[in-house]
């Protein structure tokens, strides 16, 4: 037995995953199956997986060379920096000591609690110390503070607190017969609190009284932030069994939201729903489950099943004392809370997290308006919407699933596109967590379904296209009943965007409009704003602007400046800079600026956000004619994607084009072809030759015809028309068809470059809306009638496509670029006509144009072809110094970007050459 | 020396093999330097493990050098695979000299492996290990991460952003790998 070459190995890998995701008689029979259509593979992968038995079995790598801390007994009266003075409690987690700070400078208590070693889990006091050091710059002043967070000699995980004297919120609350409003008020400072840790990506999970704490100045502050994560050793598996755990550990049925109970996904609207719970009691003074005592099955079911009553109907006439400790009488006390109160209330307490409010500050604004006695921005529940909550609410289960299929599929169209290779897996964890960011929460769970469903795939080596697989997410979003809105807008612009990126706008529009017109029922900000600028892109390429750039700014609108929608502004930024890009590229340009500013400045700033905006801003640069700093936006973005170790994803295949498109605008021949090239070969090493698109094909066809390699020039621009023919792209049919008639001119084949210039011009009146440039048509006949030898009509058509590319850039258009072909195509043709001043005069013209446009000191193609061309004209008016200084630029240019055995070259470095030879009048040469 | 790491890093993400070598070195050196000022602050009553080590070793190095730091996961996978190499030389100079190495990972709390059978053994893992780094260099850092380093599958499912049950089939993978390949070098 060799050792397995890397090829073997991606070869076996999706096999044995999917073997090892199999157990006992199915693996037999998988294994089966797989040996009568590959007895090789089959046997390969036998072998492995009886070595995975038998390693198990000897223990192999079973016991690491590191030994972690043995456990012993508590050692010590120090921990940290704190010397423990008393025992102050025995709390669900473990013993908590009141400690202080022993170094003689400075007193501080600090609240050191210890937690069992089985709490935290073996092997994970590392994470727990680390994840202590995250929760330390929480620094708000109604959260306490967590000061350190360690394992002792013995092996015990320790939480040294802020140390807080003070009474459980509600008990505080009654104690001082605080009213209503200060109440609100008190609690409004825990809700800024909380979205101080939100914005922080920390969600607290377990919020109830006795982690609101209020000290004797009646100021809150919340205990234990983050720590129910930092206990959750062992993941997805603890939300599952919250209830069966003892003693209720770490959560708090009564305060827990129905999607910790069911095991789904915990975001801030948890915290959301568990704020809600505590506005409820500090209210009414009673459970929105009603007065206790519960079992835990009855609030299971409540939590789960039933609707809360308004807090205004939980207070009846007898509780006195409720109300009493509110400084009030019950029915005072009820229509104090009716109506804002009972909709704030009820709304924090939806079973459904996305129908909760989108954010703690948008709680607090509501909470706030009340107060000032402004209208409240949330609705109440109608009758109708009410009995539609009781149909829903018997779907827990089939919501549940349902979910998890649409997250995973959402994973899975993000990834199959690029899984190609393990590395790119490991990318596709780093896009999940993104993805994760955005959501604040999003479970990890998925991530497991996704590497099986990446196996899944391609089952048994079939290759399979992007489109096919878009279709069948399509189809399976589609198929979906009932399940999260949320997610599904969010999956259907995510697949929407996927078809844009496949060029199959038809596909993408219907999809972005169904997202769009389901995003419109729906408040989440992020998905109704990530639709309409999805969409919005989508109708810019459709060619209309008008109601893109309405969609776009509809969109964005959606998202307040906070720092959890940064990314989603960012996404809609990049979505606007692509609307403004053709019709007014500076504004793209300035859409892209502020989308990177705020990426950078945002907590979700990572290499693969920052590289999409980067791409975006560079083409956004190319797009307005700014060559030299697309080049340099391209060049950093490359270097991120290299860095990503994404160098041969789709994106850079992408960003590779684009890149080539803009070194060709700078005259870069020989580097566009390069960068062409390598698009080209990262489109190839996909799942089939489909993948390569055929307007890279043409452009890089372009590029060699600038090099002069004839015939492979024709042989891609062919291939790119007939791909273009059978997708009907009318874009690149029409650019084929002119590339092709350039082509055949300069190969001398004028008879059928007269008939591919027929065709293009055909094609362009039949199909109108092109815009296809007239300017071009002109240009293309000049040439073709000079290389028939007709100089006068070259020289009628070459004024004609003049006055139009003038006209153009007079009235604000482009057409800069354009210009300076034309007047050295121009000066070609009056130089054959004799006229040599106009000839020379137009060159120059043209070089100066040029050498504005460039970079100081990096060789442009042409700017060589310019310098040849006046160097020919000031030859014919016998100025040959001068002539051959334009020559010798023409020549360094040419060499550096065309190439040595170019002919233009070769003609401008001969031209020198023999300039020298020929010098009869040696006047000073003008240095240009 | 801190721009010296990011760029070390960058390079050898490019594959360069000097800059691999150096990183390794400069790592290396990094992580004796924390090891021994964190036994000169003194471990009384605390002990320090060589997740702790890592940690410390990353906030350290990212705090100096900034916003280019990698982000904690490459940071760890790098790092991981020199500490592997820390506890080899080790073992191996243990054996060597008995008076222990100039890197005292004893003292940080981490009984080594004290029989030559087991030296040995682990020469054999780490030469299988650099095979499997070349087919496939995840799984590779993997080990480093649990076998070398002690994280646990929670920590490393944390870092890469996986499930756990997705480490864990990574680990099976891993470890037949190596299973297979000890038994090509030494047949039984």
């Amino acid at each position: 037995m060799s050792t397995l070459s890397p090829e073997q190995w991606q070869v076996l890998g999706p096999y044995w995953d999917q073997a090892l995701t199999l157990s006992g008689e199915e693996r037999v029979r998988w294994l089966e199956s797989l040996r009568t259509e590959n007895p090789v593979l089959a046997d390969q992968i036998q072998q492995l997986l009886e070595h995975g038995l038998a390693a198990e079995h000897e223990g192999l790598l079973d016991n690491s060379p590191i030994r972690r801390p043995e456990a012993s007994g508590l050692a010590g009266q120090t921990v940290g920096a704190y010397r423990l003075i008393s025992a102050i409690g025995q709390g669900g987690m473990g013993m908590v000591w009141l400690a202080e700070r022993n170094d003689g400078r400075f007193q501080r208590k600090a609240a050191v609690k210890f937690l069992s070693a089985g709490h935290v889990g073996y092997g994970c006091e590392e994470r727990f110390k680390r994840e202590g050091a995250i929760l330390a710059r929480l620094a708000n002043p109604n959260i306490a503070e967590l000061v350190d967070a360690g394992v002792t000699a013995s092996g015990r995980p320790y939480l040294i607190l802020e140390y807080v004297e003070g009474e459980p919120i509600d008990r505080d609350c009654d104690k001082r017969k605080l009213d209503v409003r200060d109440r609100i008020r008190i609690f409004v400072d825990v809700l800024t609190a909380v979205a101080h840790a939100h914005a922080n990506l920390i969600v607290h999970r377990d919020i109830k009284p006795s982690n609101v704490l209020v000290n004797k100045e009646g100021q809150a502050k919340l205990l234990d932030f983050g720590i129910a994560k930092l206990l959750d050793g062992e993941g997805q598996e603890a939300t599952a069994t919250l209830l069966t755990r003892e003693g209720g550990m770490m959560l708090t049925p009564e305060y827990a939201a129905p999607e910790q109970l069911t095991g789904a996904a915990v975001t801030t609207a948890t915290d959301i729903y568990a704020l809600g719970v505590l506005l409820y009691v500090l209210l009414t003074g009673q459970h929105p489950a009603g007065t206790g005592p519960h079992s835990p099955a009855q609030l299971l079911k409540a939590i789960t099943e039933e609707e809360p009553r308004r807090p205004s109907e939980a207070v009846t006439s007898d509780e006195v004392a409720h109300a009493a400790n509110r400084g009030t009488i019950a029915e005072k006390l009820r229509r104090v809370l009716r109506g804002d109160l009972d909709t704030i209330v009820l709304k924090a307490l939806k079973k459904n997290p996305q129908e909760r409010y989108a954010s703690v500050t948008a709680m607090a604004d509501d909470l706030r308006r009340h107060l000032r006695n402004e209208p409240i921005s949330t609705r109440p529940d109608t009758m109708a919407y009410r009995a539609a909550k009781f149909v829903r609410r018997n779907r827990t289960a089939v919501m549940l699933t349902t979910l998890a299929v649409v997250a995973t599929m959402a994973g899975l169209v993000g990834t199959l596109i690029q899984a190609r290779t393990a590395r790119q897996q490991r990318d596709y964890a780093r896009q999940q967590r993104d993805f994760a960011f955005g959501q604040v929460s999003r479970a990890e769970a998925i991530n497991d379904l996704n590497a099986i469903l990446l196996s899944d795939a391609a089952p048994l080596g079939k290759p399979f296209t992007v489109s096919d697989l878009l279709q069948r997410a399509e189809h399976i979003v589609g198929r979906q009943q009932g399940g999260n809105e949320v997610d599904r807008v969010e999956l259907l612009t995510a697949i929407g965007r996927q078809y844009w990126t496949q060029d199959e706008d038809a596909a993408a529009n219907r999809v972005l409009t169904e997202a769009y017109q389901l995003s419109r029922t729906l408040v989440d900000r992020h998905a109704r704003a990530r639709a309409a600028c999805a969409l919005a892109s989508n109708l810019a390429r459709g060619r209309d602007p008008a109601r893109a750039e309405v969609l776009f700014q509809e969109g964005l609108r959606e998202l307040p400046d906070e720092p959890q929608f940064a990314l989603a502004r960012v996404f809609c930024l990049e979505r606007g800079s692509e609307v403004a890009r053709d019709h007014n590229p500076e504004e793209a340009i300035t859409r892209m600026q502020i989308a990177l500013r705020i990426l950078r400045q945002s907590p979700f700033d990572s290499g693969i956000e920052e590289c999409g905006a980067q791409m975006d801003l560079a083409e956004s640069y190319r797009m307005a004619g700014r060559n030299r700093e697309a080049n340099v936006a391209f060049v950093q973005a490359s270097s991120l994607l290299t860095a990503l170790g994404r160098d041969d994803t789709q994106r850079a295949g992408t960003l590779f084009n684009n890149w080539g498109l803009a070194l060709w605008g700078l005259g870069r021949f020989l580097d566009a072809e390069r960068v062409l090239r390598r698009a080209i070969d990262i489109s190839r090493a996909g799942p089939s030759e489909e993948a390569v698109s055929p307007m890279l094909l043409i452009n890089y066809g372009h590029v060699l015809r600038e090099l002069g390699r004839l015939d492979e020039a024709w042989d891609y621009v062919e291939r790119g028309y007939s791909k273009a023919r059978q997708a009907d792209d009318r874009v690149v049919i029409f650019q084929s068809l002119l590339k092709k008639n350039q082509i055949l001119r300069e190969k001398a084949d004028l008879g059928g470059a007269t008939t591919m210039l027929s065709e293009a011009e055909a094609f362009a009146r039949n199909h109108p809306a092109g815009n296809f440039p007239s300017a071009t048509f002109a240009q293309e006949h000049a040439l073709l009638a000079e290389a028939h030898g007709d100089l006068t009509s070259a020289l009628q058509y070459a004024n004609q496509a003049m006055a139009i590319v003038e006209a153009s850039i007079k009235a604000g258009g482009p057409g800069s670029e354009h210009l300076t072909f034309i007047l050295r195509y121009r000066s070609d043709i009056e130089r054959q006509l004799g006229r040599v001043e106009q000839a020379a005069s137009d060159a120059a013209r043209a070089v100066k144009l040029l050498q504005a446009a460039s970079e100081p000191g990096m060789p442009s193609g042409y700017l060589g072809k310019t310098y040849l061309a006046l160097g020919r004209a000031l030859q014919m008016q016998g100025k040959a110094d001068e002539a051959r200084a334009a020559f010798l630029s023409a020549g360094d240019h040419l060499q550096k970007t065309l190439g040595p055995n170019h002919p233009d070259t070769r003609a401008a470095l001969q031209l020198a050459e023999s300039g020298v030879g020929s010098r009869e009048n040696p006047t000073p040469s003008q240095e240009r | 020396m801190e721009s010296t790491l990011v760029s070390l890093i960058e390079a050898a993400e490019k594959g360069m093999r000097p800059a691999t070598e150096s990183l390794f070195t400069t790592l290396y050196s990094e992580l004796h330097r924390l090891a021994r000022q964190q036994l000169a602050r003194g471990g009384r009553g605390l002990t320090l493990g060589v997740t702790t080590l890592l940690h410390e070793a990353y906030l350290d190095m990212a705090k100096r050098s900034g916003t280019e730091f990698p982000d904690r996961a490459r940071f760890m996978g790098y790092a991981a695979r020199v500490m592997r190499g820390v506890i080899i030389d080790h073992v191996r100079n243990r054996q060597a000299q008995k008076r222990g190495g100039q890197f005292e990972l004893t003292s940080l709390a981490s009984g080594l492996v004290e029989s030559s059978a087991d030296a040995r053994e682990l020469t054999q893992i780490t030469e299988a290990l650099d095979k499997l780094a070349e087919v496939d260099p995840e799984l590779a850092e993997l080990v480093d991460m649990k076998f070398f380093c002690g994280f646990s599958f929670d920590e490393i499912a944390t870092m890469r952003q996986l499930s756990e049950r997705t480490v864990k089939r990574k680990w099976q993978k891993a470890r037949a790998y190596l299973h297979r390949e000890l038994s090509v070098d030494f047949p039984a």
